[in-house]
C-alpha cells in the first residue's frame, strides 16, 4: 500500500491560512476522498470537509486537486498522483472559505433561484409536502396525489450543484455580481421551459444584462470542468445567439 | 477597508494564472493581456505622435530611432499582440454568435497557428526594409 503525501489547506475562522502536510496509507485503486478520509481519521480530526454520496450525485465533496476542479469521490488517486510529489487539495474558487476545505456556495444557489430553477433531482419529486407527510400517508395506505404539472418539477438536465463551474470561470474572480456559468445555463433551461412571453422577457433580460451573458470571455473553463457534461459555456453561447438574433428582429422591426 | 480592497485586487488577479488550466484559459489571457498591451501602446502611439507639434528635427530624429532593431523588434511584438488580439477576438465572435461553440479549441488552435505564419513573414519583412 503506498504512503501518499498530502499537503491540504487549513483555514479557521480568525486565523491566517496555511497548508498542512502529512502521509495516508491507502491503495492505489482508492479515490482521493478515501485520502482526505483517513488524513481526519489518522492525523487531525479538526479537518473539516464535505461529502455525501460517494458516487458524484450529490457535488458536496467538490475541491481542487492539484489546482483543478474535481469531484474527489470520484477521482482515482492513480490518476492525480504522480507517485512523489505531495497531492495537493485546496477549497474551491471564487467561493468564500468556512472551514478548510470548506466553502459557502450560498451565492450559487441565489443564482440558480435567479433564474426561478428548482433545485430538484428527476428521483426526487418536488411535492407540496415533507417527507414525513409521505411517511404518513403510507401507512394510512392513503394513494399520494401528485400535482397536475408534476413533470415540470425536473433538475436541469445532470447539474449537481457542486459549483465547480463557478470555481473555474475566471471571470467570476473579477466580477462578484456575474451570473457565471450556473446561472446562466439555469435561464438558458428555464427560458426553454416556457412558452409565456413575461417570463421569457424576465429570463432574457438577466441574460442580457450588466452581469449576464456579455461578461463571458469564452474561456470555456466551466464546460472544461464540469463533472456532469452540463456544458454551461455551450449554453450561455445559445444564449447570445438567441439574443442578437431578437436585436436584429427588433431593428427590421419583427 | 484596505484589507478588502487588496482582497478584491489579489481576486481580480486570478484571470492572469493559468496554472492548471486548459486552453481556453490561455485564450482568456492572451486576449486580456494583448488587450491592455493595445491600449498602452495606443496612448503612447498618441504621445509620439505629439513629437510632430515640435516641428520636423523632433520627428526626424525619432525617425531613425525608430529604425534601430530595438524598435523594430518593439514593431513585432506590437503586430504579435494585434494578431493575437484580432484573430482571437474572431473566435469569440463566432462562438458567441453560437458558430462552432464546440470546435472553439480547434478554432483557436488554427488561428493561433494562422497569427505566428503571419507574424513570422511580417518580422522577416519588418527587419529586411
Amino acid at each position: 500500500m503506498p504512503k501518499v503525501p498530502l499537503q491540504i489547506f487549513r483555514y479557521k475562522a480568525g486565523e491566517p491560512s496555511r497548508y498542512d502536510t502529512c502521509t495516508v496509507d491507502i491503495p492505489d485503486s482508492a479515490h482521493v476522498i478515501d485520502a482526505i478520509d483517513a488524513a481526519w481519521a489518522v492525523h487531525d480530526p479538526s479537518l473539516t470537509f464535505r461529502r455525501a454520496c460517494h458516487h458524484s450525485s450529490c457535488g458536496s465533496c467538490a475541491i481542487r486537486i492539484n489546482g483543478v476542479e474535481k469531484l474527489p469521490c470520484v477521482t482515482k488517486l492513480s490518476d492525480v498522483w504522480d507517485g512523489r510529489t505531495p497531492l495537493r487539495l485546496d477549497p474551491l474558487r471564487n467561493f468564500p472559505v468556512v472551514s478548510d476545505l470548506v466553502v459557502d456556495i450560498s451565492s450559487f444557489f441565489q443564482r440558480m433561484s435567479a433564474a426561478d430553477m428548482a433545485i430538484t433531482c428527476e428521483a426526487e419529486a418536488f411535492l407540496p409536502f415533507t417527507v414525513d407527510s409521505f411517511a404518513v400517508a403510507a401507512l394510512e395506505r392513503k394513494a399520494v396525489e401528485l400535482p397536475e404539472d408534476f413533470s415540470r418539477f425536473n433538475r436541469f438536465e445532470q447539474c449537481i450543484e457542486c459549483g465547480i463551474c463557478m470555481s473555474a470561470c475566471p471571470t467570476m474572480a473579477a466580477d462578484d455580481r456575474f451570473l457565471g456559468p450556473a446561472g446562466l445555463a439555469a435561464i438558458y433551461q428555464a427560458r426553454h421551459k416556457t412558452d409565456d412571453p413575461k417570463k421569457v422577457e424576465h429570463l432574457l433580460g438577466l441574460a442580457d444584462g450588466e452581469h449576464g451573458v456579455w461578461r463571458c470571455h469564452s474561456a470555456f473553463e466551466c464546460t472544461e470542468a464540469c463533472p456532469q457534461a452540463v456544458d454551461p459555456a455551450g449554453k450561455i453561447m445559445a444564449l447570445r445567439r438567441e439574443l442578437i438574433a431578437r436585436r436584429f428582429s427588433k431593428m427590421w422591426g419583427k | 477597508m484596505a484589507i478588502l480592497d487588496s482582497r478584491r485586487v489579489s481576486r481580480a488577479g486570478r484571470w492572469v494564472d493559468v496554472r492548471h488550466r486548459r486552453l481556453g484559459m490561455w485564450a482568456y489571457a492572451l486576449n486580456r493581456i494583448t488587450g491592455i498591451g493595445l491600449v498602452v501602446y495606443l496612448y503612447l502611439h498618441l504621445c509620439i505622435l505629439s513629437l510632430l507639434t515640435r516641428g520636423q528635427s523632433a520627428w526626424d530624429s525619432f525617425v531613425s530611432l525608430a529604425r534601430s532593431p530595438f524598435y523594430l523588434a518593439l514593431d513585432v511584438i506590437l503586430l504579435a499582440g494585434i494578431l493575437i488580439h484580432g484573430l482571437n477576438g474572431l473566435r469569440i465572435a463566432l462562438t458567441g454568435c453560437g458558430i462552432g461553440a464546440g470546435a472553439q479549441k480547434a478554432i483557436f488552435t488554427m488561428l493561433m497557428i494562422v497569427s505566428a505564419i503571419a507574424l513570422a513573414v511580417a518580422a522577416l519583412k519588418i527587419f529586411h526594409i
